[in-house]
């Protein structure tokens, strides 16, 4: 853990990168988010909406990341996401193929979190917030897995699996900041929604700030 | 008297027959009427009342019914969306489909089926199926979790569309070589994540049994559908022919629900069916019960017989009162008939009798009046013949004696032969009166001259008080005769010395003479008969006279309107009084 540093921030989470990638490219830019049909959400909690037939943040988040082939961690991170007041939180959390995901309960009562998604069929089973360890998975192939409860059908989570460890999260205007690329020939990717992700070949360079913008 | 009153009588017992016969058609159409009204109205009461329990049977168990329907749909409702089987269907995991059902109808698919008392509460589904969405049953892994169906079963449980709303219907299929009846209710599966029809939900359950709970009133329940009828307590052959019966029925007419009698084996029932499935998508199904009309029949017939036996002992008793009523009704007319026959008899032979006695009189005056003619001319040839001798004067003196001894002789008959015809005249109705004025003060003046002027006349003393001219109606003639009769029977029948009193007065209608004499009297026994034809009050034949005179004086004073009567005859003394009509003032005075 000491070679190896983790920078959290809220609800933007930057992979560890060596040392020596510090310096590398940067890609910043706005996506352009569909517009939220509710009202302005003060306490900017997001949830899983499905509507019509894409499921999404609400209100709408986007994760942009640089789609290519790098080597899995080899000790994978682990993250969290709670049952809190019968919703998933974070509802959507993009991590690297091979992450754990722990489930803590913060409610008062059994949830009994599953997934029959393609890219990870699980099912924890019904259990009380004092459950320890706390239940959770590794996630090992890339795609999207559905969260479902199944006592609380409404409880809806989403957990983006990607194979890559530069993926960022947009803020709510749709803005992101990509740090510590490598340099080369990729394709940045915008996950918008279960069925919109949108992608732009990028060329970095070592040093450099390139700006895209999603469209 | 009998020949005369039987046809009478025959018609009496027609008129008695006809009134009776009419009371009775009256009586016969009035109870009839009230025998079919009173049947009528058992009949639709009895109706009504079956069919109000039958109603009221039925309606209960639909509320048994529809409570486990309602229960049964919740229930699906509930399993369609439970988050495993969404998941299995939005999250492309069809494989885990039938597993994670598998889970959630555990509680309905395992265990034996409940008794069917606890049907309605205790929900038991004996398979299930998941339609894809396009209408298709989705192959279960394992046969024995989802429960058995054979393929042509399955094909039956597709749709070509899918059902966006629940529905229920009803299959039909063999299990272990009998005909069973499940319930089906296909709950609609929407995606959560699009809102679209992903897929649908088959349960089959097993249908509520209405046999346990209408066995008391023999009413059986089955189920048709698809031309074929789930009637468990019916034998094969007669389920078919209702089936069939049913099939016709519920084709041609779209009424929901319905009755109509049918006979199931020979014997009647009440038929009433239902749509199990309105509005359904799946194949309509009737729920069909049939109810033995037999008892129901049979109780019918006997209140009919006891109306009927009522009704006859009602009729007979109309019947009675309406003979009794007639024959009392009858009796005036009978009696009416009977005296209008008595009376006619009795006119009958009354006329008869006149007719013969007119036929006698006539008979009897014409012989009279015949008789007095042919005496009259030999009577006068011998009066003639004697008054010639008598002329003659060379006889004995002794001769002439009896010569006029026999002269009075022929005087007296001849006054008797006139007496006669005159009578016969008055018996023959041909005496015809001329009424005048007649004075008869002057009459009695007159006659009493004569009478003492007779030679043979005894000593009599005479008193008259007569007012002058008193005027009498009649005939003069006449009424000279009947006054010379009684004054000369006044002097016939006196004594010597004895006295005549006559006298005369007038009052409104009559004047009145009265002529009384001395001498003996007539004996009270002969008086009644003093008028009689040859009468002679009972005295003595030396007394001249012929037994006529007061005969003919009466009936010429009745013939004039008047009449003469005894007054007294007793204690030497005799007196007639004669009644004479008042002569017309226009008359007076001329005479």
């Amino acid at each position: 853990m000491g070679l190896r540093g983790f920078v959290c921030f809220n609800n933007a989470v930057f992979a560890l990168l060596p040392i020596s990638a510090l310096a590398d490219a940067v890609v910043e830019g706005r996506v352009q988010l569909p517009k939220s049909h509710s009202a302005p959400v003060m306490t900017k909690r997001y949830e899983i909406v499905t509507h019509g037939a894409v499921l999404s943040t609400q209100p709408p988040l986007a994760v942009v990341y640089l789609e290519g082939s790098f080597p899995k961690p080899k000790s994978p991170p682990t993250k969290h996401v709670a049952q809190k007041d019968l919703a998933f939180l974070p509802s959507l959390l993009p991590v690297q193929a091979g992450t754990r995901v722990e489930f803590p309960n913060l409610d008062d009562t059994y949830h009994s979190i599953f997934s029959y998604s393609p890219a990870k069929r699980f099912d924890l089973g019904r259990y009380r917030p004092e459950e320890r360890p706390i239940p959770s998975e590794v996630f090992d192939t890339s795609g999207l897995v559905t969260l479902r409860c199944d006592i609380h059908e409404h409880m809806r989570g989403l957990i983006l699996v990607l194979n890559t460890p530069y993926f960022v999260m947009t803020d709510a205007e749709g803005r992101f900041r990509l740090r510590g690329l490598p340099s080369g020939q990729y394709t940045l990717k915008a996950w918008i929604n279960s069925k919109t992700t949108q992608e732009k070949p990028v060329a970095l360079k070592s040093g450099e700030t390139l700006h895209v913008d999603f469209p | 008297m009998s020949a005369v009153a039987e046809p009478n009588e025959r018609a009496v017992s027609r008129f008695r027959t006809r009134l009776s016969a009419a009371m009775m058609l009256v009586v016969s159409i009035m109870t009839a009427l009230g025998l079919y009204l009173a049947q009528r109205n058992i009949t639709t009461n009895a109706e009504r009342d079956l069919q109000q329990n039958f109603q009221a049977e039925l309606s209960s168990l639909h509320k048994l019914q529809e409570l486990r329907h309602a229960a049964l749909a919740e229930r699906c409702r509930v399993l369609a969306s439970k988050p495993r089987i969404h998941a299995a269907l939005e999250d492309n995991a069809l494989d885990l489909l039938y597993p994670s059902a598998k889970d959630e109808l555990r509680d309905l698919m395992e265990g034996e089926e409940p008794p069917s008392e606890q049907a309605a509460s205790n929900l038991h589904a004996r398979f299930y199926r998941f339609l894809d969405n396009t209408g298709t049953v989705l192959p279960p892994p394992n046969l024995k979790d989802v429960g058995i169906l054979s393929t042509a079963e399955e094909v039956q449980l597709a749709f070509k569309k899918l059902p966006d709303t629940q529905q229920t219907g009803y299959l039909l299929r063999a299990e272990l070589g009998e005909d069973v009846v499940d319930e089906i209710t296909v709950v609609p599966i929407f995606s959560t994540e699009t809102g679209d029809l992903i897929s649908a939900l088959v349960v089959g359950f097993k249908p509520f049994e209405f046999a346990a709970k209408s066995a008391s009133t023999g009413m059986k329940s089955g189920i048709w559908v698809n031309g074929r009828l789930n009637l468990p307590s019916l034998a094969k052959p007669a389920q078919d022919a209702l089936a069939g019966e049913i099939t016709s029925v519920v084709t041609k007419g779209d009424r929901a629900q319905s009755n109509f009698t049918v006979q199931v084996s020979g014997a009647p029932h009440l038929m009433f069916y239902k749509r199990l499935n309105p509005n359904s998508l799946l194949p309509p199904a009737y729920e069909v019960c049939v109810y033995p009309l037999a008892g129901w029949i049979a109780q019918l017939h006997r209140a009919r017989w006891q109306i009927g036996g009522a009704g006859a002992l009602l009729l007979l008793g109309g019947f009675v009162a309406s003979h009794f009523v007639a024959v009392r009704f009858s009796k005036p007319v009978e009696q009416l008939a009977a005296d209008s026959e008595q009376n006619r008899a009795q006119r009958k032979r009354a006329e008869a009798a006149l007719a013969s006695a007119a036929e006698e009189l006539q008979r009897s005056t014409r012989y009279s009046a015949d008789a007095s003619h042919q005496l009259k001319s030999p009577v006068t040839v011998l009066r003639t013949g004697l008054e010639t001798l008598l002329a003659h004067d060379d006889f004995e003196p002794e001769v002439y004696e009896e010569l006029s001894a026999l002269l009075h002789q022929t005087h007296r008959l001849t006054g008797v032969i006139d007496d006669l015809l005159l009578l016969s005249r008055m018996d023959a109705g041909h005496l015809e009166i001329k009424p005048e004025a007649v004075n008869l003060s002057q009459l009695v003046e007159e006659w009493l001259d004569d009478l003492s002027a007779l030679p043979d006349s005894p000593q009599v003393k005479i008193e008259k008080q007569i007012p002058a001219k008193l005027y009498v109606a009649g005939e003069k003639q006449y009424t000279s005769l009947i006054v010379q009769n009684l004054l000369e029977n006044a002097r016939k029948y006196n004594r010597p010395s004895g006295r005549i009193r006559v006298n005369a007065q007038q009052n409104a209608k009559h004047v009145v003479l009265n002529i009384g004499n001395t001498g003996r009297p007539v004996p009270r026994d002969a008086q009644p008969h003093i008028f009689d034809r040859f009468h002679r009050g009972g005295t003595a034949s030396a007394i001249s006279g012929h037994g006529l005179g007061l005969n003919l004086a009466r009936e010429l004073a009745r013939l004039h309107g008047g009449d003469i009567r005894l007054v007294c005859s007793e204690n030497d003394w005799t007196e007639f009084k004669v009644y004479f009509p008042v002569a017309q003032p226009a008359t007076d005075r001329t005479s």
